[in-house]
């Protein structure tokens, strides 16, 4: 029997899942403008999230065990965005810059 | 009788209880210490009834000690250890001697201490030492008899250090300590070898044991002398002797405890109980005979020219503690516990008649001293009385109990020496205690400004004085028949306390011996006085006469000065090697070393920190990879 979501084959939300994912990988090792960082990393967080739900409907669907891990990755993201934004915020203000080549400090 | 194990348990409550709220109790809580002292002493003295009550239906003889155990530990199909307490004639002796001389000497310290920066602490320690020295007379195994040693021990080097900011003072403790953990080793070890030839540490096991021949030879032999060792040390037998006068640095009422009550006597304790031991190796009564004449002839030379007061007196306790060794040599177990029984007393009252006279003048260098008799209508004939009962003077208590020696001595299976030798200490010992009279109560002041601030004690302190002058003076007395039972024992000492295997003894006078003992004392004392009358300018002459005897003397037979160059040459020779090896192999190279190589490795790990958060990146998804490939090279 189909349950709700399961119209669209599993490999299409995994392949779907593998793209942003590697998106995010590229984008995190790439750029070096630390928001553009960031946004790499939420990518790469909202990939997982689709497997998880993905993975949750087609195998255990009456446990909402993916979903609602997906509402925890969410809201830790939104919190990690939270902070990070903010270090980003005033790291460019104290140095000018926000791009992660120059900030090098924290070296031996 | 049933519940004498209760004993040893009620100072130690005392103990656990200042130490936790002296600080906030009235008077620092020294009436706690003095109350469960009372309650201890009044129930050794029931006890002592009850015995006397059994003895009284059983018959002399016939009594059997009462004793009882508990399991401890068990290793089951290998050991059983037992803990118990084992009361006979001796253990009462001990009881009430420790028990009352305790009593009298925290009372007594309540005026000597006053103001002392660590009153409540002084009091607590007296009470762990009477309860150590309770449980070592009590016990009836000889682990439970090594606890109460080690504790006596401990207390012993805490209470000579009470004075802990003078050196001479923790120099003094740490002397105590040391030497005679040096005989503890060896009881220790003699413990041990009986236990493994024996199965048992029940006292009463282990001399059956020995007297049955069920250990063999060599191994008795060797426990019986590394016990014996155990003993010289605490009770100062040469060559372990030099502790006991430098521990005089003590605050003066703990010397009388320890040279009358909890300290010194455990090893004539330990040596009357496992005499049935010591007597079946063949040798040993010689070796205890030989070495308790050696400190009682080198103590009672040494107290001759020594000048501190108290340094004087605690060489008379070797003196008297040689005499008890020589006793029990001779299997006279009656009269050293006789002469221990006597010599509490007066030896209490001379350091705590010392105590008064150093509390009054604070001096105790007798070349500063003399005229007190004026002064001190107490301490004097209280301190007199005393000399005269050390010194074995008819009728005091010091007589008869030395006179039951000699002739313990006469009958014993030693050479005939020994009697002479012990004869010949006598005049000196009551010429060294005249001396101290003469030198401190007769005669012109030699200290015009000390002998102007002597007084008189406080009543709490010369009542204790009165106390036991009173009983320097009469315990001597209960060598009769008559007075035994009087007071309820149905004989007299030698009836009640007697070697096992020769049994009780009727008291006769020997009177070749005992007019001899008299004479002998009578010519030291009036030489004692005729010496050091006035200006002691006899005496004086005579040290003139030979000034390296004096000298030799004086420093004590440099026994010490013997001892420390032992200790220089060998001991810190050998230390200074394992002080090397400590500091260059094991802190050098093993902790230094560790510590170094840490470091190296850190200082090359902290090159790929670059700080640049994409390589961390690239490290991070690399690392994933990695990981992945593994995991997935795993599943196929």
């Amino acid at each position: 029997m189909e349950t709700v979501g399961q119209e669209v084959p599993l490999e299409h939300y995994i392949m779907l899942s593998a793209i942003l994912f590697t998106i995010g990988v590229y984008g995190v090792l790439a750029r070096r403008n630390a928001v553009i960082i960031l946004m790499s990393v939420e990518l790469m967080l909202n990939a997982v999230s689709i497997n998880m739900v993905a993975f949750a409907v087609y195998t255990a669907p009456s446990l909402f065990a993916g979903i609602i891990f997906a509402i925890f990755i969410i809201a830790i993201a939104a919190a990690e965005v939270g902070l990070a934004l903010a270090i980003v915020l005033r790291v460019f203000k104290n140095r000018g810059t926000a791009n992660v080549d120059e900030i090098d400090s924290l070296k031996w | 009788m049933d519940e004498a194990w209760v004993l040893p348990l009620l100072p130690a409550a005392g103990f656990v209880f200042l130490l936790l709220l002296s600080p906030w109790l009235p008077r620092r809580g020294d009436w706690v210490a003095i109350g469960l002292m009372t309650a201890t002493f009044v129930m050794a003295c029931l006890v002592g009834v009850d015995m006397a009550r059994e003895i009284g239906d059983a018959g002399v003889g016939n009594f059997v000690p009462v004793t009882d155990s508990r399991q401890w530990l068990e290793v089951p199909g290998y050991i059983e250890i037992r803990m118990g307490y084992f009361v006979d004639q001796i253990t009462l002796v001990m009881l009430l001697v420790v028990s009352f001389i305790s009593l009298l000497v925290l009372i007594y310290s309540t005026g000597y201490m006053r103001g002392d920066r660590r009153y409540g602490w002084f009091f607590a320690v007296i009470s762990l030492f009477s309860a150590s020295m309770l449980t070592l007379v009590i016990a009836d195994n000889l682990l439970l008899l090594y606890f109460g040693w080690e504790l006596v021990g401990l207390c012993s080097m805490i209470l000579i250090g009470h004075y802990n900011d003078r050196q001479s003072a923790a120099e003094a403790a740490k002397k105590a300590f040391v030497t005679t953990r040096v005989g503890d080793v060896g009881l220790l070890i003699g413990i041990i070898i009986l236990f493994t030839q024996t199965g048992t540490f029940n006292i009463q096991d282990t001399l059956h044991a020995a007297e049955e021949g069920e250990i063999a030879r060599e191994w008795l032999t060797a426990a019986a002398v590394l016990i014996f060792a155990g003993a010289c040390g605490k009770s100062a037998q040469f060559p372990l002797h030099v502790w006991l006068p430098d521990a005089m640095e003590g605050p003066t009422p703990v010397s009388a405890l320890i040279h009358a009550a909890t300290m010194v006597v455990a090893g004539v304790y330990l040596v009357a109980r496992m005499l049935p031991l010591l007597e079946v190796v063949r040798g040993m009564p010689e070796l205890i005979t030989a070495i308790a004449l050696t400190t009682t002839v080198l103590s009672a030379l040494i107290g001759l020219t020594q000048r501190d007061i108290k340094r004087v007196v605690a060489y008379s306790t070797l003196n008297s503690l040689g005499l008890m060794f020589v006793a029990l040599g001779s299997g006279a177990v009656g009269a050293a516990m006789l002469y221990l029984f006597c010599h509490a007393f007066f030896k209490a009252l001379l350091f705590l008649a010392c105590g008064s006279v150093i509390h009054a003048t604070e001096q105790q260098e007798v070349d500063k001293l003399g005229g007190l008799w004026a002064k001190m209508s107490i301490t004097a004939p209280a301190f007199i009385i005393g000399a005269l009962a050390m010194a074995g003077l008819f009728p005091l208590s010091g007589y008869w109990a030395k006179d039951e020696i000699l002739v313990g001595v006469d009958h014993g299976h030693l050479h005939d020496i020994v009697l002479w030798v012990t004869f010949a200490t006598l005049p000196v010992t009551a010429l060294y205690m005249m001396r101290l009279v003469m030198l401190t109560f007769f005669g012109k002041p030699r200290d015009e400004h000390v002998y102007e601030h002597a007084h008189e004690s406080e009543p709490v302190m010369s009542w204790p004085l009165i106390l036991l002058a009173a009983f320097a003076v009469v315990s001597g007395f209960v060598v009769f028949e008559g007075v035994g039972e009087a007071l309820g024992f149905h004989s007299g000492w030698l009836g009640f306390v007697y070697n096992l295997a020769e049994g009780p003894e009727e008291f006769h006078v020997d009177w070749a011996i005992s007019i001899a003992s008299v004479a002998l004392v009578v010519l030291g004392l009036a030489a004692g006085g005729w010496f050091w009358r006035g200006d002691a300018e006899p005496a004086r002459r005579a040290a003139a006469f030979s000034p390296a005897t004096y000298r030799l003397l004086y420093n004590r037979f440099y026994i010490d000065e013997v001892y420390q160059a032992a200790i220089n040459y060998v001991v810190l020779a050998v230390s200074s090697i394992v002080a090397w090896f400590d500091r260059s192999v094991v802190n050098d190279s093993g902790v230094n070393g560790t510590a170094e190589a840490t470091g190296f490795f850190g200082w090359l790990g902290k090159f790929p920190q670059t700080g640049k958060v994409p390589n961390y990146a690239l490290a991070i998804v690399t690392g994933v990879l990695v990981l992945a490939i593994v995991a997935f090279g795993y599943r196929t």
